[in-house]
């Protein structure tokens, strides 16, 4: 089991420590004549500091499981880019079939015959943006 | 007599056709959007700041703040009917949704729109006479007294948003990280861009809200699996005349803590309807029946809910610091749309400001008028399943990207946001401190590399000046208050175990 307390104080560290390393490869400069680096340092150290506190509290509390539903969010991230790549190599309105029936996935229940409506109902919504809004969306 | 000749000259502005056609779309989309579950206000506005960015400035900010607080009167009516509580409509379902099961859902809902009216017109009132004696105030402020003012704003949205001020502060540090990324104004090299053309002006806004509130909450409710059933119970909207008696006192003391603690920093509706709830317990006629569906549970609470989230926008236009994560978002429409907000835009954008305030009360009729009586046709909103309804939501956080820049690469900024968005939020990690961060990050860098040049690099600039110096040892105090605690309960706990033990 993952601890959520330890995994958030481990994600947070990460991060600190990544716009740590970038930041020293700017210049720093000094406070009165602060380079890129200087500011973007000073803010990653009390964020490790906070990441290693959490991480020291997690292991002094009761662990708390985490739950990440990983298929979830990869169907929705999938959709994104099936609409991304389906507007660019096609148009739009295939990105947004492509994104429906993919993200139609993390539903409940599946239904092709549901998402081939939704799919045509906002097909019909991008219309509207793209006739009367000035969207520059490439529907067709 | 001043303030009415300004107020005067806003409704000049506010009701011409087209300011009362954006005012009224804001209200309707607003609650409609905000209705949805899983949708508050901020992931609302998020969703919806594409929409103003072909409008006019001044229709487009009377827009925005018509779907502000369109959002916030669609989660009360979402609470009162089912239960589904966002951030900002916690209380609402205490007292509202008993009202439902004991069939008073229309009197609730009757209460809920009055006492948002009743709270709403209050704290114009205060915004109208205290926003411009604030920004007289704030002329006094220097680099490092706005430094340690966006401290304090830190401080309490890290405490009051999340809970746990550890977690808070490292979201707001985040953000103000990913504030960083892009190029600096000052020696225009690129930072933390990885050779991206598309993070050179930085992390766009719209992903981030997008992918923090609209994707992350999208697949968060996808992982609950819960199926909804659509409110169906009747609805008498007309009270009587001794419980429209009741509504009034209540709302009132409601408007006056929620305009009150909208002011302060960290604070806003979510504080200001606890603290409601909690003075009419303590001082109602009816205190005894609040908790089991009284009128007073529901008035109090959503006046004080309407008057903070219009008094939060008096900080925000005359200091220009946002104390919350909406206003936050309130501000980036402000600087899109070329208006620094601060002390100096009453006086160089008149017509905005006021205009502004003006529709805040024509908003608040709006609301009246459309919602109480529409108000089954919104919960109709209920009926369409989730499987249809969150394909649509990812759609319009694709066209919302699209629209910023034309650009179908940006949806990838959003996507990665979302993965971020859903994985801070599997870690307890709330994005809203984030949010304040990421649009405050820039302004920090400034101010204190402003105030820095000034000292010559010295820090103690920060407590010789007489205000900064204040607001620091309120911080200070507030950490070490924070440390009494945490110690005080441990002790407790070390000296009760060994007792149980025995």
């Amino acid at each position: 089991m993952v601890n959520q307390n330890s995994a958030r104080g481990f994600f947070l560290a990460a991060v600190a420590l990544f716009f740590m390393a970038t930041a020293l490869r700017y210049p720093l400069g000094d406070l009165a004549h602060a380079g890129p680096g200087l500011f973007p340092l000073l803010l990653s150290v009390p964020l490790l500091a906070i990441a290693l506190l959490i991480i020291v509290q997690a292991r002094l509390s009761a662990p708390v499981p985490l739950s990440f539903n990983f298929k979830n969010i990869a169907l929705i991230m999938l959709g994104l880019v099936a609409f991304v790549v389906g507007a660019q190599l096609v148009n739009a309105a295939l990105g947004i079939v492509l994104m429906v029936f993919i993200a139609g996935f993390a539903a409940v229940t599946y239904s092709w015959k549901r998402n081939l409506k939704i799919a045509l109902g906002l097909i019909v919504v991008a219309y509207v943006f793209e006739r009367f809004l000035g969207l520059n969306l490439r529907l067709f | 007599m001043e303030i009415l000749n300004n107020l005067a000259f806003g409704f000049e502005h506010a009701l011409t056709p087209a300011n009362l056609l954006y005012c009224a779309i804001g209200c309707v989309v607003g609650t409609l959007v905000g209705l949805l579950p899983g949708l508050g206000p901020l992931a609302t506005i998020s969703l919806l700041l594409p929409l103003t960015y072909s409008l006019p400035t001044g229709g487009a900010l009377i827009m925005l703040a018509g779907i502000y607080y369109g959002a916030q009167y669609g989660d009360s009516v979402s609470a009162i009917t089912m239960k589904i509580p966002h951030a900002s409509s916690i209380v609402a379902c205490i007292d509202g949704y008993q009202m439902t099961l004991k069939g008073k859902t229309g009197l609730a809902l009757f209460t809920a729109g009055v006492s948002s009216f009743i709270g709403g017109t209050v704290a114009i009132v205060v915004l109208a006479s205290l926003a411009p004696t604030l920004g007289q105030v704030a002329l006094l402020f220097g680099p490092t007294d706005y430094c340690a003012l966006m401290l304090v704003g830190f401080v309490c949205v890290s405490f009051i948003t999340t809970g746990s001020l550890l977690n808070g502060l490292a979201m707001c540090l985040l953000g103000v990280l990913l504030g960083q990324v892009g190029t600096d104004l000052e020696t225009g090299l690129e930072r933390f861009t990885f050779g991206l053309p598309s993070l050179t002006d930085g992390v766009s806004l719209v992903s981030l809200a997008l992918g923090c509130f609209g994707i992350a909450e999208i697949t968060k409710n996808l992982d609950a699996r819960e199926e909804r059933t659509p409110f169906n119970g009747k609805i008498h909207l007309m009270p009587t005349w001794p419980e429209f008696k009741r509504i009034i006192p209540s709302a009132l003391r409601g408007s006056v803590v929620g305009s009150i603690l909208g002011i302060l920093p960290g604070g806003g509706p979510v504080i200001a309807q606890f603290a409601a709830y909690a003075l009419d317990k303590k001082v109602s006629k009816y205190k005894d029946e609040i908790g089991s569906g009284a009128i007073e549970g529901v008035a109090g609470q959503a006046a004080a809910d309407e008057a903070a989230a219009r008094t939060s926008f008096i900080p925000l236009m005359s200091i220009g610091i946002p104390e919350n994560a909406v206003m936050a978002l309130m501000m980036a429409a402000f600087i899109i749309k070329g208006i620094q907000p601060g002390p100096n835009m009453i006086a160089k954008h008149p017509d905005l400001f006021w205009g502004l305030v003006a529709s805040m009360w024509v908003g608040n009729c709006f609301l009246l008028i459309l919602n109480v009586p529409l108000v089954r046709f919104w919960l109709s909103v209920f009926k369409i399943p989730y499987n249809v309804l969150f394909p649509s939501i990812l759609f319009f956080c694709c066209i919302g990207t699209f629209s910023v820049n034309n650009s179908l690469n940006d949806i990838f900024t959003t996507a990665a946001f979302g993965l971020i968005g859903y994985t801070m939020m599997r870690l307890s990690l709330d994005p809203a401190p984030m949010m304040l961060g990421f649009i405050l990050g820039p302004m920090l860098e400034e101010y204190f590399r402003r105030a820095m040049i000034i000292s010559r690099g010295s820090f103690t600039t920060f407590f010789t000046h007489p205000i900064s110096a204040t607001l620091l040892c309120l911080i200070g105090v507030f950490f070490a208050f924070q440390l009494f605690i945490a110690f005080r309960a441990k002790r407790a706990v070390v000296v009760e175990a060994p007792a149980a033990s025995g």
